[in-house]
């Protein structure tokens, strides 16, 4: 396991979802697409739950206790998980990081 | 992704609150993953439970199969999965198919089972379950993605369709899930339902096709009570947390 303490900066932790979101759907996928902050999992990126579930373990796998990212997915109704963007991602973790 | 092996195939679990006494063990359904509990149902239970979700063959992340879906190849993965995991007597929850193979595994391994929680189990003999194992195709998978997925308000985009249809392709042509279903049809008739005598909680949706399933299971098992929770059979996407709550109220009843 990867984790780390580092605080990374929010640019930082941008690239490293784009490199998580790369593994778990294939970079000839992501190549077609351009990947900002404001990228929804389900409408831009179009990624499955079972996809989502794999990229939460690689959050969690990277930052270990530092951050409950499941138990912030699990407070979320089924229209928050759907419009859930990658910028959401990066405040909260940014928030665990302070 | 914790892969591990089970009867020699490489088998997708998901582990929460491992230190907890007593285990949930729950079984997603049919063309579905382990998804279907893990966002919203399955940390509601961790608050207080070990929770083991796992990918059946050829389903979500775990490895392919060719053959073994009916009950008893289904159950068997599951007790392999427990003796693995060294699981000795578990909670039991099952969703659609998955409610069926916790059935089954109430009627087989009754020692290794605590309480049992059947959500929108399915009669093996109803048209419309077969109809779906018999008239598959793309443009069956189309319709349904145009008309059904607003109840679960997930549109399916391209990428998402194509890796579906391949699933699809893939577990009707090519494994014997058909023909294994089909054999199963007189499942809910057979006498070995009546010898359930676990604790059993039915969660059925108001408007689901299958709640006529929950009533006759009802009416088999001794130990039990049917809950109609608002929605179809898609209920554990459309109110996880009356879901997650009503399994974690029954578990806890002593």
């Amino acid at each position: 396991m990867d984790t780390t303490t580092t605080k990374l900066s929010s640019e930082e932790i941008f690239n490293l979802m784009k490199q998580f979101i790369t593994e778990v759907i294939g970079e000839e996928f992501v190549e077609e697409m351009d990947i900002t902050p404001e990228s929804s999992f389900t409408k831009d990126l179009e990624m499955d739950s079972i996809e989502i579930v794999s990229f939460s373990e690689k959050i969690k796998a990277h930052f270990g206790e530092q951050i409950d990212f499941t138990g912030w997915l699990s407070s979320m109704d089924l229209d928050q998980l759907i419009n859930l963007n990658l910028g959401m991602i990066i405040s909260y973790i940014e928030e665990c990081q302070s | 992704m914790p892969i591990i092996t089970v009867n020699g195939k490489s088998v997708h679990i998901q582990e929460l609150n491992k230190g907890a006494v007593e285990t949930i063990v729950l079984v997603h359904g049919m063309f579905s993953n382990l998804s279907v509990y893990y966002f919203n149902i399955a940390p509601l239970l961790a608050t207080k439970y070990h929770v083991v979700l796992y990918d059946l063959k050829s389903h979500g992340m775990s490895e392919k199969a060719l053959e073994g879906y009916d009950l008893e190849n289904m159950t068997n993965d599951l007790f392999a999965l427990m003796e693995v995991l060294n699981l000795q007597k578990v909670h039991l929850g099952g969703y659609s198919f998955g409610g069926l193979i916790a059935l089954k595994m109430a009627i087989r391994f009754p020692g290794r089972i605590n309480k049992l929680a059947i959500i929108e189990a399915p009669d093996p003999n109803d048209d419309k379950t077969r109809g779906i194992i018999d008239e598959y195709s793309r443009e069956f998978l189309e319709h349904y993605v145009e008309n059904f997925t607003d109840t679960t308000k997930v549109k399916m985009g391209k990428r998402q369709m194509e890796r579906n249809h391949r699933m699809y392709e893939y577990l009707f042509y090519q494994t014997s899930i058909k023909t294994d279903m089909k054999l199963e049809k007189d499942f809910f008739g057979s006498p070995a339902i009546e010898t359930i005598n676990k604790s059993t909680l039915l969660l059925y949706g108001t408007d689901s096709n299958c709640l006529n399933a929950g009533k006759h299971l009802d009416g088999m098992i001794k130990n039990v009570s049917l809950i109609a929770v608002p929605g179809d059979h898609n209920i554990p996407i459309q109110q996880p947390l009356v879901i997650a709550e009503a399994l974690l109220n029954f578990f806890q009843e002593i």
